[in-house]
């Protein structure tokens, strides 16, 4: 079945916002969407390597929800979609400019390079864009 | 009585649907998975990813508050 692709612009690192983000890729990605997901702004802190879940989530009620429930982390839905579909993750250029970071200093594995945002609302122009 | 059964009891969304691709890519096509479930969103869930993926949703029922899928790998 044809189905548009789902283009999602992360920019928020609250962690409910992760976390649905997290969700709509794995799930878009399992049922065979095409899915690109632009992170950039605070959100790309979450994506810091090597760095506790007490450090990397926060957020407000449903946050501290998630985690006394134990929902599935946000970064293994991530790995879980790029493995069992067509998930792409994208590092926005100037969050790792500003911060002086390169792709190294995310989690590995996680993201297909680093891109501008003209290049990706160029990309977005056929496809379902989800902006959080 | 499937080829494989997945049990997704006590997993929350969207686990029951990763875990389920997951193992529909190690059946052969023809081949059928059960899933049992206890999130009820995964009802329609299921619904919509075997329409999506092209998959065969054989059966779908409830009994004990836990829902069971019969997926039969058809893509």
């Amino acid at each position: 079945m044809s189905t548009s692709p789902l283009y999602i612009l992360l920019c928020s690192g609250e962690h409910e916002k992760l976390q649905m983000a997290a969700m709509m890729a794995s799930v878009g990605a399992v049922s065979e969407r095409p899915v690109e997901v632009f992170v950039s702004m605070n959100a790309i802190f979450a994506f810091a390597r090597g760095i506790e879940p007490a450090v990397r989530y926060h957020g407000g009620a449903f946050s501290r929800l998630l985690t006394e429930k134990r929902a599935p982390d946000a970064i293994a839905l991530f790995r879980q979609g790029k493995e069992l579909g067509d998930l792409k993750l994208w590092a926005c250029s100037m969050a790792l400019d500003v911060q002086g970071w390169d792709i190294d200093r995310l989690e590995d594995g996680l993201f297909d390079g680093a891109l501008g945002l003209t290049k990706f609302l160029s990309d977005a122009e056929g496809g379902q864009f989800v902006t959080l | 009585m499937a080829d494989q059964i997945l049990d997704a009891k006590g997993l929350s969304c969207p686990l029951p649907i990763l875990r389920t691709k997951k193992a529909l890519k190690d059946l052969p096509t023809g081949g059928t998975l059960q899933v049992l479930a206890t999130d009820p969103g995964a009802v329609k869930d299921f619904e919509a990813f075997c329409r999506t993926t092209g998959n065969q949703l054989m059966e779908s029922k409830v009994e004990d508050k836990v829902y069971s899928f019969l997926i039969k790998r058809t893509a």
